[in-house]
């Protein structure tokens, strides 16, 4: 008897937050779910507006067998793999000499916060003027003798390698997980660090053994974050890459943007394809990063 | 087993000093509480002999020789903090056998030395649990263990009982002693609380301000105090002022005799004081020495006792009564101050008041 007023109340308490979310909810399924849901159409042939109503795979046969595809995957790999490694040890790095009180420690960790707020497109304008073969450090050192002419400054803007790109991913991202860490430091204080002291750690085993774990964690899941945002990125590689080869996201919007409706399928199964493999790569990584704290 | 020497320590921070020249010798297997109020230098002490932060002067000896440049984590002067501070990507067997990992000791050997000092420390077959899966206590003798399991020269514990309820604070007392005497270890222990000093220690040292006031065996706190600081901090507020002349105190209320030390103490003017617990109340009729008038001013039942508040001229004192004690404000009642129990206790008040006490005391010798 007294079961059945119980029973519903808990029925609306459990509706209660499913319907709270809804709205919210309903605006990322629609919005986003909606566009995967289109250009995963169009990527397997289904495009009405063009008189495509055939599902086939052979958009994605043409990617993945175009060798032109797998170097622009395996450039995007590398920038997003050596700007995600690099910023992780260089924010360690940084944070481990910030988090030391210094005559000057205030202006400089306030100075490595700075490019937070700085927008990618700034950051990448930034980096042309200066380090082009016509930008101002070439110029300077053939100013004070350092080289003959400028343009014997090495080619790091618009390079196959994707320096310039890197350098600009790193410059945003190092204060980024530096901030996760210090905030990370500041939490836990010296304290474990005196502790594993008198118990006769010596400062690479401090390092090594108590505050490297605890600040993994936090470094995973920044580095986690890093690496889906560089390997998605458009802006950076257009702006500071060469031509060819150009990263994924670079290929899908050029070929999105060509007046050829025809190669838009095309786009869409790079688009998939890029998606996939950055899932199955965040998985994995998961996996090693978690084995690897333990 | 290590006897530890404290020469002339200091420490300051900008201009505030937290230690001003402490000495102090510990001998080795022996027990010793830094007590005092927050803030009165025991625990930056603590952290000296450990190494964590240098004296600004003066010299730290492990069986006589000067420690001073050895880092901390050579020094094998371990630290328990008051919190427990347990690793917290650890497990129980992880974090007890850190010490010995840093030392590259063998894993067979850690292991087996892990289960042996767990079974010391009442937690044996915890080894797979983490640190945020035990209670506070458990919490506290991870602790213990972890720091024992290195054999430290000196072990510091921090206010190590202070997290944790008063049941369990006094079996983690119980083990801490028996643990030290067993192990035959110099500890040095940190504490606020007079009573967990007294009952843990061979010797107590007493702090105030970062100035050592007095070190001796916890008797001695009750029943020769050597300043009425001291006697304040070990709950005894009752003070008599007089002049000395041999061994009478003359007071406002008449003489008191009291047991002449070998110690020359100069005749002159004095405070006496009695502990609460040593008062007696007498009877009118009574012709013995050493008994004073007081006026009663409140009464506050205890259970096991009756706390009576009197003032003695215009000196207020506390006084254990009986249980059944009865008496109301205003009554005088009179009392014995047993000559055993008198004793002589240098103003600390003088000290900080300055030319006012003066004068009266120069006033008081004039009479």
């Amino acid at each position: 008897m007294t079961s059945t007023p119980m029973t519903a109340r808990r029925i609306r308490n459990g509706l209660k937050i499913p319907l709270m979310l809804a709205p919210a909810l309903g605006l990322v399924v629609v919005l986003f779910g909606g566009g995967i849901l289109v250009g995963l159409g169009q990527s397997l042939g289904y495009f009405p507006a063009i008189g495509l109503n055939e599902f086939t795979f052979s958009n994605y046969t043409t990617v993945l067998t175009d060798r032109n595809f797998l170097i622009s995957l395996w450039l995007t790999f590398r920038i997003a793999a050596v700007t995600t490694v690099l910023s992780s040890v260089l924010a360690i790095a940084f944070t481990l000499v910030l988090r030391e009180k210094f005559a000057g420690s205030k202006i400089t960790t306030f100075l490595f916060q700075v490019p937070l707020p700085v927008p990618h497109l700034v950051a990448a304008s930034g980096i042309i003027l200066l380090i082009t073969q016509s930008g101002l450090i070439a110029r300077i050192a053939t100013a004070v003798g350092l080289m003959d002419t400028p343009a014997d400054f090495p080619a790091l803007v618009f390079d196959k390698g994707g320096v310039a790109i890197i350098l600009t991913f790193l410059w945003k991202e190092v204060p980024f997980v530096g901030l996760v860490i210090l905030a990370i430091l500041q939490s836990v204080g010296p304290q474990y660090e005196e502790q594993a002291r008198t118990l006769g750690a010596n400062a690479r085993q401090r390092f090594r053994h108590v505050l490297l774990p605890l600040i993994m964690p936090g470094v995973m899941s920044t580095s986690i974050i890093i690496f889906a945002f560089t390997f998605a990125n458009y802006e950076i590689p257009l702006l500071l890459g060469v031509r060819f080869p150009s990263t994924l996201p670079v290929v899908a919007f050029r070929e999105y943007q060509d007046p050829d409706l025809a190669l838009r399928p095309q786009a869409m199964a790079i688009s998939i394809v890029l998606a996939v493999v950055a899932i199955l790569l965040l998985i994995a990584y998961r996996r090693l990063a978690r084995s690897a704290v333990k | 087993m290590t006897a530890v020497s404290l020469r002339h320590i200091s420490r300051r921070f900008g201009d505030h000093v937290a230690v001003r020249d402490l000495n102090l010798d510990i001998e080795s297997g022996e027990m010793v509480a830094f007590l005092g109020p927050s803030g009165c230098g025991k625990t930056t002490t603590l952290r000296m002999i450990t190494g964590l932060i240098e004296p600004s002067s003066g010299d730290i000896l492990f069986d006589g020789e000067s420690v001073l440049s050895t880092p901390t984590e050579r020094r094998g002067a371990v630290m328990v903090f008051q919190k427990h501070l347990l690793f917290p990507t650890m497990n129980v067997a992880q974090n007890v056998g850190f010490g010995l990992k840093m030392a590259r000791v063998s894993r067979e050997e850690t292991a087996e030395r892990v289960k042996e000092i767990l079974e010391l420390v009442d937690l044996p077959g915890l080894e797979d649990r983490k640190a945020h899966e035990l209670s506070g206590g458990q919490q506290q003798r991870v602790a213990l263990a972890r720091a024992l399991i290195v054999r430290p020269k000196v072990l510091l514990l921090d206010e190590p009982l202070a997290n944790l309820d008063a049941n369990l604070r006094i079996t983690m007392r119980h083990l801490i002693r028996s643990i030290q005497k067993e192990m035959g270890i110099t500890a040095i222990f940190v504490t606020h609380d007079q009573e967990e000093a007294v009952m843990l220690a061979d010797r107590v040292a007493l702090m105030f301000d970062g100035v050592l006031q007095q070190v001796g065996a916890p008797d001695e706190f009750f029943r020769t105090p050597r300043t009425t600081g001291v006697a304040r901090f070990f709950r005894n507020g009752n003070f008599l002022r007089g002049h000395r002349r041999g061994s009478t105190i003359h007071t406002d209320v008449g003489p008191i005799e009291i047991v002449s030390t070998s110690e020359t103490v100069e005749d002159g003017p004095s405070v006496l004081t009695v502990r609460p617990e040593e008062v007696r109340l007498v009877n009118e009729e009574t012709d013995q020495e050493n008994v004073v008038p007081a006026v009663v001013t409140s009464l506050i039942y205890m259970g096991s006792h009756t706390q009576l508040t009197v003032t003695i001229g215009d000196t207020p004192w506390q006084i254990q009564a009986p249980a059944a004690f009865q008496a109301r404000n205003g009554d005088t009642v009179r009392l014995l101050l047993p000559r055993g129990h008198v004793s002589i206790v240098a103003d600390d008040d003088t000290a900080t008041t300055g030319s006012a006490e003066a004068t009266l005391a120069e006033g008081s010798a004039v009479l």
